[in-house]
């Protein structure tokens, strides 16, 4: 079972301890456990004891209902762009997008390839990029902690620009996955 | 035991020709006629029980397309490459899907990215990778995927150039070598 209704428009209303639950989902960022490209090889030093990513209170997460922080970590295919889509959908708000490598950020090496996209952020919205080819964990744990100041400050709305701009990003997204056949939003 | 290549070859094609050979590795070219026939030899008399992998290389200056079968043996792990040119415009290959049902994948990886057809595969319209693709297949040397990527995915960003001397010496206000302006960059 499941709702393909379209999300109602984010509302602002400023709850008084909004600082504090900044607070805390700044300090357990939860990532899906989902990689593409060659980003992904470097995700697992990161979550074992040489870098440790768990002191940040980052850890992995095997379903998106259960995570906070979708990863593109590197080059992403038109076939798995629409994976991502279904993916980044499902996650509760709010959440964030980590985009790695010179990839996500103008198509890098791949700018040529007649199956990788070259500007990421036209077709989902990301809050942080970590640029390299590829970025070493301590990179990424860089790009992590930008990601928290963000959050506590309350600037990470990557999901609030999503569903302000939903026609906008699917307009992009159907331009170029040729058969679409996803719902019109994945719940 | 199983036959010695060489001697299979010999009796069944007679005009075969050596591309490579070393120890436990042989690669030849044959007439695309008798294609089928030595890898079903291949299979049945010297044990070249697995098929790797079925490639395809474009050579578009002689307007044709080599194809390329990988046998291994799992008893002496080597491997035997057959080799043969077909025609780049209505390329049709005879399938191997009865002898190796994983041939199908192959084969429907090479109907995607060259066009080529197989005819006796019955899944070899499907999808493999590119979902949905119209045109050129991508792997064709005649498709210019610069091109298509620019027109699909957009342009990409232009780099910015920025010379650390110049951020140095903004810092520091001391940075005695010549120090490239703004203006003269753009
Ligand atoms: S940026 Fe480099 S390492 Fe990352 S996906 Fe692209 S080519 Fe691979």
């Amino acid at each position: 079972m499941y709702c393909n209704k379209i999300p109602d428009k984010p509302v602002d209303n400023e709850k008084i301890w909004k600082k504090l639950d900044d607070l805390a989902r700044a300090n357990s960022l939860w990532i899906t456990a989902y990689g593409t490209g060659c980003g992904a090889i470097e995700l697992r030093p990161l979550h074992t004891s040489r870098f440790d990513m768990e002191r940040f209170g980052i850890a992995m997460r095997p379903t998106p209902r259960q995570s906070d922080v979708l990863i593109i970590s590197g080059y992403l295919s038109v076939k798995t762009l629409k994976r991502v889509i279904r993916v980044y959908e499902q996650i509760q708000d709010p959440k964030y997008i980590l985009a790695l490598g010179s990839c996500t950020i103008d198509g890098g090496m791949y700018f040529d390839s007649y199956n990788t996209i070259n500007i990421l952020d036209r077709y989902i919205p990301v809050d942080v990029y970590v640029n390299g080819c590829m970025p070493r964990p301590e990179a990424v744990i860089d790009g992590f902690i930008l990601l928290m100041k963000k959050i506590k400050e309350g600037k990470a709305v990557g999901w609030k620009r999503y569903k302000e701009n939903l026609e906008y990003y699917r307009k992009n997204q159907r331009e170029i996955i040729r058969n679409w056949d996803l719902p019109d939003y994945n719940w | 035991m199983a036959d010695d290549l060489m001697t299979m070859l010999r009796e069944t094609v007679e005009d075969y020709r050596v591309i490579r050979k070393r120890h436990g590795y042989l690669h030849v070219s044959v007439p695309r006629e008798r294609v089928m026939e030595v890898i079903v030899t291949a299979k049945s008399r010297c044990g070249k029980n697995v098929l790797q992998l079925i490639s395809a290389v474009d050579r578009i200056e002689r307007d044709i397309f080599q194809l390329t079968w990988i046998l291994e043996s799992t008893e002496d792990a080597s491997i035997f490459m057959v080799s043969a040119d077909y025609p780049r415009e209505g390329c049709k290959v005879p399938t191997l899907k009865d002898m190796w049902p994983s041939a199908v994948f192959f084969e429907r990886e090479l109907r995607e990215m060259f066009g080529i057809e197989f005819p006796g595969n019955p899944r070899q319209d499907e999808d493999f990778l590119l979902e949905g693709w119209e045109g050129i297949p991508p792997m064709r040397r005649d498709f210019d995927t610069l091109e298509y990527s620019m027109k699909t995915y957009g342009e990409r960003r232009k780099r910015e150039h920025v010379d650390p001397r110049r951020l140095i010496a903004e810092h520091t206000g001391e940075w005695d070598t010549p120090v490239p302006s703004r203006k003269e960059k753009s």
